[in-house]
């Protein structure tokens, strides 16, 4: 039960979920909270789609989410990953620490054969409907090999939810070609060229909306970096622009109806809330993270998401795939 | 096998390098383990010695061969009981 505005937007989140969808929702956290919480909604856990489950620690902020496993094994993330495991539930969903969310998925989960490291899979939406990003965040120092399974994730998620049937990937680098970019780039760049996938070599920055890949491959802090800065060029693009156009209203209000109806950066954003946060790829089970700053419809969006993918089977069309590419095929 | 291979292979199968790299010199930064694999590690040969490693202990291991002397002292100590 983390979240900048837990418990109070992630329980009215859940309440909303279950209002409007058919789905079963355990909130795990400090009983006696949840409960007053869920009152407030004129929810009762007894004999609603809506159930409690105690957990009486907790990893705040400050914490380091590594404390998860030693430290704290019974933290409500913690909890939860553990459910999903039993299979008492299908899909994790936590708003708070991403980081211990991932600990706990992977030590109480556990990872799909062959996959190191979970990593955060994004569609870029507007600009470029037909690109994924590998890894959003999930990952900030990688090992060449992970940009591979990033690879095979991004490209299930491109075939997945995208329709795309043979998505291109591409490396995302400071230069085209083969020498460009940090260690770890460079021994990526030779695994992916040798690894029978759909790879079209590096890509630089420049290119990433162009649509010449579908599958950006990179690690989660340059993933994350681009990721908050994307989002945020909507907003503030809107500013800017109504700032410069301050002293010329007929354009200015035009301007802003520009944004509004047309313009798809302002969707950018829309599109991340409609998501509701991103799911880890390559734990065995749905574990879906969100902001920490979600609100209650980002919250209910996120809860739908995370059904959609266990109806989905993302998590076996993965296995299945890296099975394939292990045996030759190509994924 | 003995402790020091069964750690060996632990570590080697949470950190995905090559066992053979793995001496006792090794510290957990040249085989590229972060905090996650070493905690991963930590547990895992907790499970599998039945013995436990507080975090003031772990802290003061320098390389693999301290990781190793210290759980095989572990296990002696635990035997004798």
């Amino acid at each position: 039960m983390g979240g900048d505005y837990a418990p109070q937007e992630i329980v009215k989140g859940a309440v909303l979920a279950a209002q409007k969808d058919d789905v079963e929702i355990f909130l795990v956290g400090t009983a006696n909270v949840l409960e007053k919480e869920l009152a407030k909604h004129k929810f009762t856990a007894n004999g609603s789609s809506i159930h409690i489950v105690g957990a009486s620690e907790f990893i705040n902020e400050n914490e380091s989410p590594v404390d998860v496993i030693r430290r704290k094994p019974n933290c409500s993330v913690a909890v939860a990953a553990k459910m999903v495991k039993s299979g008492e539930a299908d899909a994790l969903f936590s708003a708070g620490s991403s980081g211990a969310a991932a600990i706990s998925a992977i030590q109480f989960i556990g990872m799909v054969d062959g996959v190191y490291r979970p990593a955060l899979v994004g569609s870029l939406g507007s600009f470029a409907p037909n690109t994924v990003m590998v890894d959003l965040g999930a990952n900030v120092d990688c090992k060449p090999y992970q940009f591979l399974t990033f690879a095979i994730a991004g490209s299930v998620y491109a075939k997945r939810f995208l329709g795309i049937s043979d998505p291109k990937i591409a490396l995302l680098s400071t230069g085209s070609e083969e020498s460009k970019g940090n260690d770890a780039v460079r021994e990526a760049y030779s695994l992916l060229k040798n690894s029978g996938l759909n790879f079209v070599g590096n890509i630089e920055g420049g290119d990433i909306l162009t649509g010449k890949a579908n599958v950006i491959v990179c690690d989660g802090f340059v993933g994350n970096v681009l990721l908050k800065f994307y989002e945020s060029i909507g907003a503030y693009a809107q500013v800017w622009i109504e700032r410069k156009l301050r002293k010329h209203p007929p354009l200015r209000a035009l301007a802003r109806l520009l944004f509004k109806r047309l313009f798809p950066a302002t969707k950018i954003s829309r599109e991340t809330e409609k998501q509701g946060g991103g799911i880890l790829w390559g734990i065995d089970g749905v574990v879906k993270i969100a902001h920490g700053a979600s609100r209650a419809p980002q919250i209910a969006n996120a809860i739908e998401s995370a059904k959609e993918a266990v109806k989905a089977g993302v998590v076996e069309t993965l296995k299945s795939e890296l099975v394939r590419f292990n045996q030759g095929g190509k994924s | 096998m003995n402790i020091e291979e069964q750690i060996k292979d632990i570590l080697a199968r949470i950190t995905r390098v090559d066992k053979s790299i793995i001496t006792r010199q090794s510290t957990f930064k040249e085989i590229k383990a972060d905090s996650l694999d070493v905690v991963q590690a930590l547990v895992a040969v907790e499970e599998t010695f039945g013995i436990e490693i507080p975090d003031e202990e772990a802290q003061k291991f320098q390389n693999f061969g301290d990781f190793v002397t210290y759980v095989e002292n572990k296990v002696a100590q635990g035997q004798k009981v």
